[in-house]
């Protein structure tokens, strides 16, 4: 298993001379800092921003701590899933069809190693991102609306982690598996238009990968039901594992497709 | 002479189309041979399953005796365009070369270094792979290629992107790699092919037409002939007229072609000095690589 750790050693810096390491967490403190900030100075902005009758009375909503970070992460399942996706759909694709990838298949290298390398680093560029923001957010919902526990606020980061997990695998076995564009299409297929379905529909059914973010954020106003959650939670490692071993067979299938 | 490799009735399909057919030849350790053809004659798609990145349709691939065997352990590799990782420096990219070869890391290192050097990019260890030019790039291909000592290399038309200078060097390079390894190398340049192969495969429309040393190949198609110029275009036609060989002339400077028939030297000379034409320069040739290549690739 060396080959792993000279190639994440390279993907790692791949993406810090690239800047994804910067700019994704970035992205997601952003939202951490302004879910907060501007749900509490809504009034404030309003008000500066004028067109607003003198006598006019808005019965402006009450938000508690915990909406709050609900509506943190209700910003990534849109815009941080567009950017995980977006960031990483050609990390396998890209090698192919550049060419990159030749000098890498033509040495012995295991194609797990190969798969696992890049997982790794996108899982920890992903949930570090996601951590942050979320950390970002809890300091500024605790400043501006009051508390929410710790121990409520770790079981929603850590069951909304692995919804991440997910995603990320699921944009990697994509990208092993297809040209760049198909990869986002199927990538955001899954991850934006099943989620919307799996909340239109849902109602049918309670064990799915698509439930876990509404599962952590259940945390933060009691508990999600039991069963229903760890069996998500099964299923959800479940499908992580067998993506992980679609997208290996895959990146070894597709290698002969490099450009030579 | 050991064989360190064996291709038998190697056949890529794709769709309907036969990308290479029925190809079988073996390579003697140590040896240089190079692989010519057209373009599209199957040279890369030949390259890149003895390479391990295509499997073959049919057909069996031997390397020191072992049957379709994990050939990445043993080779090294040069794509005609060769790609880097843009933000990884020549040595960076080299080390990781040789360590996804098995090299530990101190080895690596220093191989990676000296490998560089070797290849006269000892000036730009440090400079990212982003900023070299075609030369450079090929040259750190050829590095990486070479870096972990693999025993059999395999060049996808390694000097085609070189400018005359950087040919030559290139050239010079595998010609002491030879004395470790056995070479595979496909090219269009004639020239160079002439200058290093102890065997030549033509390929043409994914078969192999024509294999054998240079100079086997060479007395197959060679067609000797003389070749007379005079100073003046009347002189020729006159020999052309005269002459008790069958001869043809083209061009104003009077050049003679003797295809037919063809007499001795001496004889030729002799006919020359008492004909009172004014000669010259009287030549025999023979067939250069690119002739036979033409007559090879035309054959139909």
């Amino acid at each position: 298993m060396r080959d792993l750790l000279v190639l994440f050693q390279k993907e790692w810096r791949e993406n810090t001379r690239n800047y994804k390491i910067l700019w994704i967490p970035l992205i997601f403190v952003f939202f951490g800092i302004t879910e907060p900030v501007t749900n509490h100075y809504l009034p404030q902005i309003l008000e500066a921003v004028g067109n607003i009758p003198e006598d006019a009375m808005f019965p402006f909503p009450e938000f508690t701590a915990a909406q709050i970070l609900m509506s943190t992460m209700g910003q990534y399942q849109f815009i941080g899933m567009l950017v995980l996706v977006l960031g990483f759909m050609g990390t396998i694709s890209r090698e192919r069809k550049n060419g990159t990838g030749t000098l890498l298949y033509v040495r012995p290298i295991s194609f797990f190693s190969y798969f696992l390398s890049k997982w790794k680093v996108v899982s920890i560029i992903a949930i570090g991102s996601v951590w942050l923001g979320l950390l970002t957010s809890w300091y500024y919902t605790e400043l501006l609306f009051g508390n929410v526990p710790a121990s409520d606020f770790f079981a929603f980061a850590g069951t909304y982690s692995v919804w991440i997990l997910f995603v990320v695998t699921v944009v990697l076995a994509a990208s092993a598996w297809l040209p760049t564009g198909g990869a986002a299409g199927v990538s955001l297929a899954l991850v934006l238009v099943i989620q919307i379905i799996d909340s239109l529909l849902g109602t049918y059914w309670t064990i799915s990968p698509w439930k876990i973010s509404t599962y952590a954020t259940q945390w933060l106003t009691g508990s999600p039901t039991m069963g229903d959650f760890w069996w998500s939670m099964a299923v959800t490692i479940i499908a992580i594992i067998a993506l992980m071993i679609f997208g290996t067979w895959m990146s070894k299938r597709n290698a002969s497709k490099t450009k030579v | 002479m050991t064989l360190i490799l064996q291709a038998e009735h190697l056949t890529k399909i794709y769709g309907a189309e036969h990308a290479v057919k029925d190809v079988s030849f073996s390579l003697a350790e140590k040896s240089s041979t190079a692989l010519i053809g057209p373009n599209g004659a199957g040279k890369t798609t030949t390259l890149s399953m003895l390479a391990g990145l295509l499997n073959q349709t049919t057909g069996t691939i031997s390397l020191n005796g072992e049957t379709n065997p994990d050939v990445r352990k043993s080779i090294g590799f040069l794509p005609q365009y060769p790609q880097f990782f843009s933000w990884l420096t020549a040595l960076e990219f080299t080390e990781m070369a040789a360590k996804l070869s098995g090299m530990d890391s101190k080895h690596a290192k220093i191989e990676a270094q000296k490998t560089l050097e070797f290849v006269g990019l000892g000036e730009a260890l440090k400079k990212k792979t982003g900023t070299f030019s075609g030369g450079m790039k090929q040259r750190l291909g050829l590095a990486q290629a070479i870096v972990h000592k693999p025993k059999l290399l395999l060049l996808d038309e390694p000097v085609s992107a070189l400018d005359p200078v950087g040919r030559r060097e290139v050239m010079d390079l595998l010609k002491n790699l030879q004395q470790d390894m056995t070479i595979l190398y496909s090219t269009h340049i004639l020239n160079d092919a002439e200058e290093m192969t102890d065997q030549l495969l033509f390929l043409r429309k994914g078969e192999l037409v024509e294999q054998g040393s240079l100079g086997d190949v060479r007395a197959k198609y060679d067609s000797p002939r003389y070749l007379v110029e005079f100073t003046s275009e009347e002189d020729a036609l006159n020999f052309a007229a005269r002459a008790p060989w069958k001869v043809s002339y083209r061009g104003t400077l009077g050049l003679i072609d003797i295809t037919n028939g063809l007499p001795e030297m001496k004889d030729l000379l002799g006919y020359l000095a008492g004909s009172g034409l004014t000669v010259r320069k009287a030549e025999r040739q023979t067939a250069s690589l690119e002739e036979i290549f033409l007559k090879v690739a035309g054959r139909r």
